[in-house]
């Protein structure tokens, strides 16, 4: 006589752990739009294992670029990380004035020397910053940020670029190309 | 040959593709004029791997391409292998697809099914992410490399990055994928998967039966199941339905690969079981020495080995084919440090003083400790080291306490310390607290006296036993009746997340049972709880599982808990 129980409890483990990812490889160009933001008052900590609080820093008079990025990310974030070293070597060195800031959503892998690592594969200079800290904190960010990932295969690609008006973000989601994100900070700047 | 940048610009046609095979056939024109000796196979499958994994050109140069249209991108930066990963099996990430790029797959026409697996929902969703599109050839592959193009014509999303690489080697990349993932991994057969089991010197009986008992829990569920699928047809139909057919029909088998005498012949022995039986991969393991040798087997024979259960893993950042559940002992002594970096405002300037047992336990904790330690910048802490035989006494903790006037004191040693602690006097001098290892004070953890729960700090690296209660039932489910304080507990809980991360994985793999492809799969798992550890997480090359540790206290009372004075994961 067959025990069912055996068999059925290693079926039942998988009708939720069906490989399930979204729609299909179709391309569309990225999403804009503009939303209220309320950056919360935490402490970060960066790649060189500076603490970091995240309202001063981005109170600068710098252009802002935020994205959520982590570092044993498969196809999303090396695009995106590319797009931020593309950015830093057509600003050249004689227009500083644009801070990225990349926020991990893997904060327990994310240590700051991986950080590091992360930042010189994309040969990244002065001026972009690699942020991780608790997972509360990292939480609240991504929340205030309306790009809470529960499970970080399935995050998204995002793009925040802060415009002159108070708590005002254009959100970009989606792949976007190198000069299409120079003209959306441009944008923003007279915005 | 132009360059991808104008070739994009003057947009891409499929006359294109003539121009592009009447360079190639140009390119292998001039080659044959000079005759050049061919680079022999194995050379020219190092090189393409090197072009697939590191973004190496032959020539020594990175790559280079172009991704989303206009962003140039360097092969060192990311290449092949972050999106199709290892195996080349691919991967799914936010909604983007990295399609298979094993040439046997590429080589065959793509249908928005999988022949043999039509009927299965999970295979029949996985195939409708990819549009139709006849096989390969070498042509149209090297077109899709560098242009983007398709052979339909199709230009696929501009995630997949625009290659600029030339005709030859081109080549020597389409040679390497043709030979990735091309048959199945040995130890995989029609009907069953084999696996094995280390246990290296002499690791007492309780412990090797904590470890086999989950395991062979699972493997026989599984068996089971293969079993009810041959025999019942609603069982087979449902089967099928929920996991597939390639996996619900086989059964797995587990044996115990036993290494004796001294470890450096362990490595001869592996290799004389492995002849003997190859296997498909390693679950678990255990050992009373190190593990290294294994290790090292693992990562020359390409052979996975999921979750070995050892205090001191291999520490690397590069290897492969070991998933560990930790960074082991060390990693209490890398909190430890991350810990008082995080509340250094508080003792800023004033000395650290660090008290290493000379053992191996000892030094694993020191060294996490130093690591740690040593990326923060703060000076560098004062470092003494005790004999292994001689226990630490209150006289000499006292002294080192007035000598140094640490305001942290670090002690790495077992519960021997609350002896010598116990006979502190308190004054300006004292430390404002101690920190020790709890897995190193083993029960004593449980035996600090009540007058010094307060000033001493402690390791925990596993979830606080009052909310581990909860996964009991789960545990019990396994030990089938046997009671759990019989055998260690703590192997029992690791044994069955090998099993829980055994089953997903392979479920998951569709039947593509390359050993590559099951690490691969098993990095694209979400983070979870599982017993024992608050968090596992996973990631392409993560490869120590628990970032985690708290640091806790012993609460008040006669039956006191421990009590978290740190998150799981501190910076
Ligand atoms: C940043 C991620 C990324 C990198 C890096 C990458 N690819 Fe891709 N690749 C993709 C995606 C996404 C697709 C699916 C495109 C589509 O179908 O629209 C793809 C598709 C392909 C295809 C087509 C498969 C098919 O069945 O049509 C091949 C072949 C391929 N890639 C080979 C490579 C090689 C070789 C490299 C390295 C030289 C590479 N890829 C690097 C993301 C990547």
């Amino acid at each position: 006589m067959t025990n069912f129980l055996g068999p059925l409890t290693f079926l039942l483990l998988f009708t939720a752990g069906l490989f399930c990812p979204g729609q299909s490889a179709a391309e569309a160009k990225y999403q804009r739009s503009e939303v209220s933001i309320s950056v919360p008052d935490v402490v970060l900590i960066n790649q060189d294992n500076e603490k970091i609080p995240l309202r001063s820093l981005l109170q600068t008079e710098e252009s802002v670029v935020i994205d959520f990025v982590y570092a044993s990310c498969t196809t999303i974030c090396p695009i995106l990380s590319a797009g931020y070293a593309n950015l830093q070597g057509k600003l050249g060195p004689e227009n500083h004035n644009i801070l990225l800031v990349s926020i991990t959503i893997d904060p327990e892998n994310d240590t700051p020397a991986v950080m590091k690592k992360h930042l010189e594969r994309y040969q990244a200079r002065p001026g972009w910053i690699f942020l991780t800290g608790s997972r509360a904190d990292i939480n609240t960010v991504m929340a205030a940020f309306d790009a809470y990932f529960p499970n970080k295969m399935s995050h998204q690609p995002l793009n925040f670029i802060r415009t002159t008006e108070k708590g005002k973000w254009i959100r970009i989601n989606g792949m976007i190309g190198g000069n299409d994100l120079l003209n959306e900070i441009k944008k923003a700047r007279m915005q | 040959m132009k360059t991808m940048r104008e070739e994009r610009k003057n947009g891409m046609r499929r006359w294109a593709l003539l121009v592009m095979l009447l360079l190639s056939f140009l390119a292998t024109g001039a080659i044959a004029a000079q005759a050049e000796p061919e680079l022999a196979t194995a050379e020219r499958l190092r090189l393409g791997q090197r072009m697939y994994q590191e973004g190496i050109l032959p020539s020594g140069e990175p790559m280079q391409a172009y991704v989303n249209g206009d962003v140039p991108v360097q092969g060192t930066s990311f290449t092949c292998v972050s999106c199709h990963l290892h195996s080349g099996i691919g991967s799914f990430e936010a909604n983007i697809a990295a399609s298979p790029v094993n040439g046997r797959i590429l080589f065959q026409p793509r249908k928005p099914y999988i022949k043999g697996f039509e009927y299965v929902p999970a295979y029949h969703k996985y195939a409708s992410h990819f549009p139709e599109r006849p096989a390969y050839t070498d042509d149209t592959l090297a077109e899709l490399i560098t242009a983007g193009i398709d052979p339909t014509g199709r230009s696929v999303v501009k995630v997949m990055p625009r290659y600029d690489i030339n005709d030859d080697d081109i080549a020597i990349l389409i040679d390497y994928l043709k030979s990735l993932s091309d048959q199945l991994s040995p130890g995989v057969s029609d009907t069953e998967i084999k696996f094995a089991t280390v246990i290296a010197g002499e690791v007492p009986e309780a412990s090797v039966e904590a470890m086999i008992t989950p395991l062979q829990f699972h493997i026989s569920r599984k068996n089971s199941l293969a079993l009810a699928y041959k025999n019942h047809p609603r069982m087979a139909r449902m089967a099928y339905n929920m996991i597939g057919p390639e996996i619900a029909g086989k059964t797995f088998t587990l044996s115990r690969w036993l290494l004796k005498g001294a470890p450096d012949t362990w490595r001869a022995q592996l290799e004389e079981y492995y002849r003997a039986e190859p296997v498909f991969a390693l679950l678990g393991g255990i050992t009373d020495g190190d593990w290294e040798p294994v290790h090292r087997f693992c990562e020359d024979n390409r052979i996975p080995d999921l979750f070995p259960i050892v205090d001191y893993p291999v520490i690397s950042s590069s290897d492969w084919y070991t998933l560990y559940f930790s960074r082991g002992i060390r990693q209490e002594g890398e909190a430890g440090a991350r810990y008082l970096h995080s509340m250094y405002e508080l003792f800023a300037g004033q000395p650290l003083v660090q008290i290493t047992r000379d053992s191996r336990r000892g030094h694993a904790l020191a060294d996490g400790f130093h690591e740690s330690w040593g990326n923060t910048g703060h000076p560098a802490v004062i470092d003494i080291i005790l004999k292994e035989g001689e226990p630490l006494t209150p006289e000499q903790l006292q002294q080192i306490i007035s000598e140094h006037k640490p305001a942290v004191l670090v002690i790495w040693d077992d519960e021997a310390l609350l002896a010598a602690m116990d006979g502190l006097t308190v004054s300006k001098d004292s430390p404002k607290f101690i920190l020790a290892s709890g897995t190193y004070m083993g029960e004593g953890l449980w035996k600090i006296p009540e007058q010094l729960r307060d000033m001493l700090f402690v390791t925990y690296p596993y979830r606080l036993p009052q909310d581990e209660v909860r996964f009991d039932p789960t545990i019990k489910s396994v030990l089938q009746g046997k009671p759990l304080d019989t055998t260690d507990p703590r192997i029992i809980r690791q044994a069955c997340i090998i099993g829980e991360v055994l089953d997903d994985a392979l479920v998951k793999m569709r039947g593509e049972f390359y050993r590559d492809y099951f690490f691969d799969t098993i990095g694209m798992m979400a983070d979870a709880s599982f017993p024992l550890y608050e968090r596992l997480s996973f990631g392409h090359g993560q490869r120590y599982a628990s970032k985690g540790c708290y640091i806790v206290q012993l609460g008040k009372g006669v039956k006191p808990q421990l009590e978290r004075l740190s998150e799981w994961v501190t910076h």
